[in-house]
């Protein structure tokens, strides 16, 4: 919504700076998004008045002009103009002036003969395109008047953002009563003064409303014998100021009425109505109506529309129709003021996707109150300025007229919920300002609503206006009374963060991918067909298909960020993401999930820290570390078949039976799907699951007094056996002695037969009572040692 | 043999002179204290003095030793410091070779506002609650005193799912969800996901808020003020003004924006901040009584406030980000920039 300082000013008298305005404006609730002076550009351009014409000596299209800006001498301008003449009034760009299209004039010879100034066209001084012919001024403007004082340019727009809850600041009428709030001044409503021909409007026309409950108001006046033509240039100027389009007198008025009340108009061709009348009914099946836009509408049985006798002329309160638009053939008109439901428009106006300013208005709530008085302003000025006379009366059928809304206001309840402490006289002057009608009744207020603020229909609305009217900085500001309540710590929490500090710690960046994802990604990832990790849930209006499901893994979106940074040449790649995932079945939905990947290369690559290749063991060792942090030492791995992962180069980790997450090496073909020429590992772990295993309760264990002795033992074994076997089985043997096993080296190849590895670990015995003898370890060494050949076949390695 | 002493002495010292590396005086060292040395062969002649001699001469062979053993010692500390040093000297690295940094990663720019926030409003008593991402048209409009055929409805553009739920397009759907379960005093904040069909150099379809709930006997709009300040003090800085301006949101009455002092102007106004000298960063206001009824608690006994924040918008704020979709693609080079 715009509008501007000097119409404002047409209304209330205030002093305000545009500034002021502006901070006035918005402190009240009414943000002005910008300001913009008017008619920037015009410095130097005058009235002037052409005195004399006479031929130019040495051109036939050009013609020297005498022409009068209030000063002694008359400017001898040359000039080309067709529409040139004596005495008319004209725009005169003096020497020195810059034009809006960039053009400095300067005193200069045109054919040998002397030019000091130009004669402007609207083109030149950036007013429309029409470069035809001189610009014709009005001819009571005294000589030498800038022009941007004589135009009204003299001015500074304002955009307003109106919130959907004050459809009357939609309205110049009601930006001007929110001054008045601020400064009590009286507002200054246009004055109507109707004069009616003797042709009563009731033998020409009648309105029936079949749809009461979507048309609580409708009211119509005549103008007969009006000549459709341009707008003069006041009514052009007050429309443009504000960037409304300019279309011709009788249109003009009604979106100035728009702009004055905030009450939309229509008016018809009263000729083009069949039988002349007009009924607003719900659209008949099958219905259809050409809009003004040209654009041919199928109606349902929902839509309201005005019809004439046959059929449907306007989508009421959104856009007239084609066929009964005002042509510079239309003499008589039947102008529209009414008031249609908003949800009803609204509804309409987004079933056909149409938005006009008169659906914004009404979809918000237009002013019942206001549709005799903007009616009758648009009729008087489109009989002073098309001419024609504006029949005797008005219809007016209102069938859904209610009594005006009551509301009892309680101060004491204003202070209670503001923190302030304001005397109840004080609320009641705020509130009249703002046009309510005031009662005391004992401690509180009866308030009465008026029409245009169908916001406010609870106690709550009016302490609100109290509020921004007493102005939201003169409330205190304190802090909550009561004491601090200590939340209870949440293990999800804990979980996260702890997890998360491990895994920066660990090098690892912090990733958010978005929680939607391209279905096609389930394919690159090689899901098998029926993992229901591929029934994602789809999106009715995605942006695009790239963005049409949400996501049920985290892996796709880290593999896509590895893309990009390889892409970017950026090879060392180590990002994680905590976030949730959105699956179809179970109490869980939206579980949170924890993933990452290591990529390309480890390491900073400098003199000293060289760049090495992450590999399956990294990933591992970070999935054991985020598992260790929460406090969950038992766990097992197990090989999986999940085809994300190289087949051979992959574990899922459980907790008790559950499988809680997968990690592994990154299929190659997977690779090939992101474009990735190194291999990437991947994890990806429950977050829920880990919170539900966590343990963070610490406990102290006393420090070791006794010495401790270590054993080194390296043993060959068949090439199947596992490296975690031998450890479990030292540990066994070993019982309370053996404090930890080290597996230090693995080696396959020369000095060991073939199909047999060798395993070396460092065993580190240890007693918390007594100081271990060497001879106690070397029994208790050797019984390892032979368990070890018993049960897995192992032999010392010497 | 006073004689023989006190040359050997006179030329010890003499000789000490000389040495100038620890091996010299090693063997220096066995020319007089050996097995075979000079002064040990004095000493053996002790024994062929009479007995009236013998204490003088003993006394004497005595200092001498000591004398000797005291300046053969100081030149040894002196020389092997000497050495040290020389050592030490050819030790001397090229100390602008690459130093070994640990790898360390760092928390997503989004996430360390997030934290921070969550952090100061944790400090005045606030709980972390969490709400799915996925809603019902109930929890994030009606409840919210915003029914389907409201004006309001048109600000938020949503992403609707094919069997009728949507994302969120706030948090604010939290605030009913914990009102329902919980009876007052609440006092919560809500850091989440939200979504809404944009997507432009200041938009991103999906973003972060922190809603923030509190509702008691007695909770004002003045305490909503005294709240929002002390955050912004403690995010933005302790000169930070603030400036609460009336606005409107279905689910809150009275209904503010709140604007904070531009930092990079100090509030003079400059090109960042629409030369308003203020900076939008938060919607506030008291919670609306409908809000309360649809989750059945009696707006006459308690009252509440709420707010929101875009934890993007914040972040931007310091970041100054061109376009925030950047946020979202993950690009290490911005990553690690924060
Ligand atoms: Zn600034």
């Amino acid at each position: 919504m715009n509008v501007t300082l000097n119409w404002l000013k047409t209304y209330i008298d205030f002093e305000f700076s545009p500034s002021e305005l502006s901070d006035r404006l918005t402190m009240l609730g009414v943000e002005v998004e910008t300001i913009k002076q008017l008619g920037t550009g015009l410095e130097g351009v005058v009235v002037g008045k052409v005195t004399d014409v006479r031929p130019h000596p040495n051109a036939d299209k050009l013609v020297l002009c005498q022409v009068e800006v209030g000063e002694a001498e008359p400017l001898q301008i040359v000039c080309g103009a067709p529409n040139v003449r004596e005495s008319m009034f004209a725009p005169v760009a003096t020497i020195g002036a810059t034009l809006p299209i960039g053009l400095t004039i300067k005193s200069a010879k045109l054919r040998g003969e002397v030019s000091h100034g130009m004669l402007c066209s609207e083109k030149e001084l950036g007013f429309s395109e029409d470069a035809a012919g001189l610009m014709e001024l009005p001819t009571d403007i005294s000589l030498g008047t800038p022009l941007r004082e004589a135009l009204g340019l003299d001015d500074v727009m304002f955009e307003l953002e109106v919130t959907p809850n004050r459809p009357d600041c939609l309205s110049l009428i009601g930006v001007a009563r929110e001054i008045r709030a601020e400064t009590g001044n009286p507002l200054k409503l246009p004055a109507v003064d109707l004069e009616e021909s003797e042709t009563d409007i009731g033998g020409l026309t009648s309105v029936t409303i079949d749809a009461p409950d979507l048309c609580p108001r409708y009211a119509a006046r005549m103008i007969q014998g009006v000549k459709v033509a341009e707008s003069p240039a006041w009514l052009q100027q007050r429309l443009e100021s504000v960037g409304v389009g300019v279309i011709n007198n009788i249109v003009d008025v009604t979106n100035f009425v728009l702009m004055e009340y905030g009450q939309p108009l229509h008016a018809f061709d009263y000729h083009k109505l069949a039988e002349n009348r007009i009924v607003v009914r719900r659209a008949a099946d099958g219905e259809a109506l050409t809009t003004l836009d040209e654009v041919a509408r199928e109606l349902t049985t929902d839509m309201l529309v005005i019809a004439d006798a046959e059929k449907p002329v306007a989508l009421a309160g959104i856009m007239g129709g084609y066929d009964s638009e005002i042509t510079e053939t239309t003499c008589d008109v039947l102008l529209e003021s009414a008031y249609f439901n908003p949800s009803s428009v609204r509804a309409t106006a987004k079933a056909l996707g149409v938005g006009t300013e008169a659906s914004y208005r009404f979809e918000r709530g237009a002013d019942p109150g206001a549709v005799l008085a903007a009616l009758d302003r648009a009729a008087q000025l489109i009989a002073e300025l098309a001419g024609g006379t504006v029949c005797e009366g008005t219809v007016d059928v209102y069938p859904g007229q209610q009594p005006l809304r009551e509301i009892q206001l309680r101060p004491n309840r204003v202070n209670f919920i503001l923190g302030i402490e304001l005397e109840a006289t004080e609320m009641e002057q705020i509130l009249s300002r703002l046009g309510f009608d005031v009662e005391a009744s004992g401690d509180t207020y009866q308030v009465t609503v008026p029409t245009f603020r169908s916001d406010i229909t609870r106690e709550i609305d009016l302490i609100e206006e109290i509020a921004r009217v007493y102005g939201y900085d003169n409330i205190p500001t304190t802090l909550p009374k009561g004491d601090i309540p200590v939340p209870a710590p949440d293990p999800k929490v804990e979980v996260r963060k702890s997890v998360k500090r491990f895994l920066l710690a660990a090098g690892m960046m912090e990733a958010i991918n978005y929680s939607f994802c391209d279905p096609n990604c389930f394919e690159k990832i090689r899901l098998a067909s029926d993992s229901p990790l591929r029934d994602a849930l789809p999106l009715q209006n995605p942006l695009s298909p790239e963005m049409s499901v949400l996501r049920t893994s985290l892996i796709p979106g880290l593999l896509e960020n590895t893309q990009h940074n390889r892409n970017h040449q950026i090879n060392t790649i180590a990002l994680f993401e905590i976030g949730g995932v959105f699956v179809r079945e179970g109490d869980q939905k939206e579980p949170e999930r924890i993933a990452g990947v290591l990529a390309g290369q480890i390491g900073d690559g400098i003199y000293g820290n060289p760049y090495r290749n992450p590999d399956f063991f990294d990933i591992k060792g970070l999935v054991e570390g985020m598992l260790e942090t929460c406090g969950i030492t038992k766990y097992t791995l197990q090989k999986t078949d999940v085809p994300t992962f190289h087949p051979g180069r992959n574990a899922a980790v459980l907790l008790a039976e559950t499988q809680v997450g997968t990690f592994g090496e990154v299929h190659p073909e997977v690779l090939e799907n992101y474009d990735l020429p190194y291999k990437a590992y991947l994890f990806e772990l429950d977050l829920e699951a880990l919170v539900d295993a966590a343990v963070f309760a610490k406990h102290f264990e006393p420090i070791p007094i006794y010495p401790k002795v270590e054993r080194d033992l390296a043993i060959v074994v068949d090439k199947a056996v596992l490296s975690d076997m031998p450890t479990e089985r030292i540990y066994k043997t070993g019982g309370e002695w053996v404090e930890s096993v080290r597996l230090f080296d693995v080696y396959e190849g020369e000095q060991v037969p073939e199909g047999k590895k060798s395993l070396a670990y460092t065993i580190v015995y240890h007693s918390a009572t007594e100081t271990l003898t060497d001879k106690a370890v070397n029994a208790l060494h050797e019984r390892v040692v032979k368990h070890l050949h018993q049960e897995l076949g192992a032999e010392l390695r010497m | 043999m006073k004689a023989e002493l006190e040359a050997i002495k006179t030329e010890a010292l003499q000789a000490l002179k000389e040495i100038e590396t620890l091996d010299a005086l090693e063997s220096l060292r066995i020319t007089y204290f050996g097995r075979r040395g000079k002064l040990t062969d004095v000493m053996k002649g002790m024994g062929k003095l009479s007995k009236e001699e013998r204490p003088a001469m003993g006394k004497l062979s005595n200092e001498v030793r000591a004398t000797l053993t005291e300046a053969f010692e100081d030149l040894t500390e002196k020389l092997q410091s000497q050495q040290r040093e020389q050592q030490l000297e050819t030790e001397a690295i090229d100390i602008t070779l690459p130093g070994r940094k640990p790898a360390y990663g760092k928390a997503h720019p989004v996430m360390q506002i997030m934290e921070r926030i969550e952090a100061i409003f944790g400090q005045m008593g606030f709980e972390v609650v969490t709400g799915p991402d996925v809603e019902t048209e109930y929890y994030n409009f009606d409840a919210l005193n915003t029914p389907s055929d409201h004006p309001a409805r048109d600000l938020h553009d949503t992403f609707y799912l094919t069997d009728g739920h949507l994302l969120r397009t706030h948090t604010s759907p939290v605030q009913i969800r914990t009102m329902e379960n919980q009876q007052p005093p609440v006092r919560i904040i809500v850091p989440g996901k939200c979504y809404r069909v944009d997507y432009d150099v200041s938009h991103t379809p999906m973003f972060h808020q922190v809603e923030g709930l509190l509702v008691d006997k007695h909770a004002t709009f003045s305490e909503l003020k005294g709240i929002l300040t002390s955050f912004a003090r403690q995010m933005f800085g302790d000169q930070t003004q603030m400036r609460f301006r009336p606005h409107y949101f279905p689910f809150t009455e009275p209904s503010a924006e709140v604007d904070i002092s531009c930092a990079v102007c100090q509030g003079k106004g400059c090109r960042s901040c629409g030369n308003t000298g203020w900076v939008e960063i938060l919607g506030a206001g008291a919670v609306d009584p409908a809000v309360f009824e649809a989750v059945n608690y009696d707006p006459d006994e308690v009252t509440g406030f709420a707010f929101g924040m875009g934890v993007e918008r914040i972040a931007n704020l310091q970041f100054s980000i061109p376009d925030i979709r950047t946020f979202y693609e993950n690009d290490l080079r911005f990553l690690r920039q924060f």
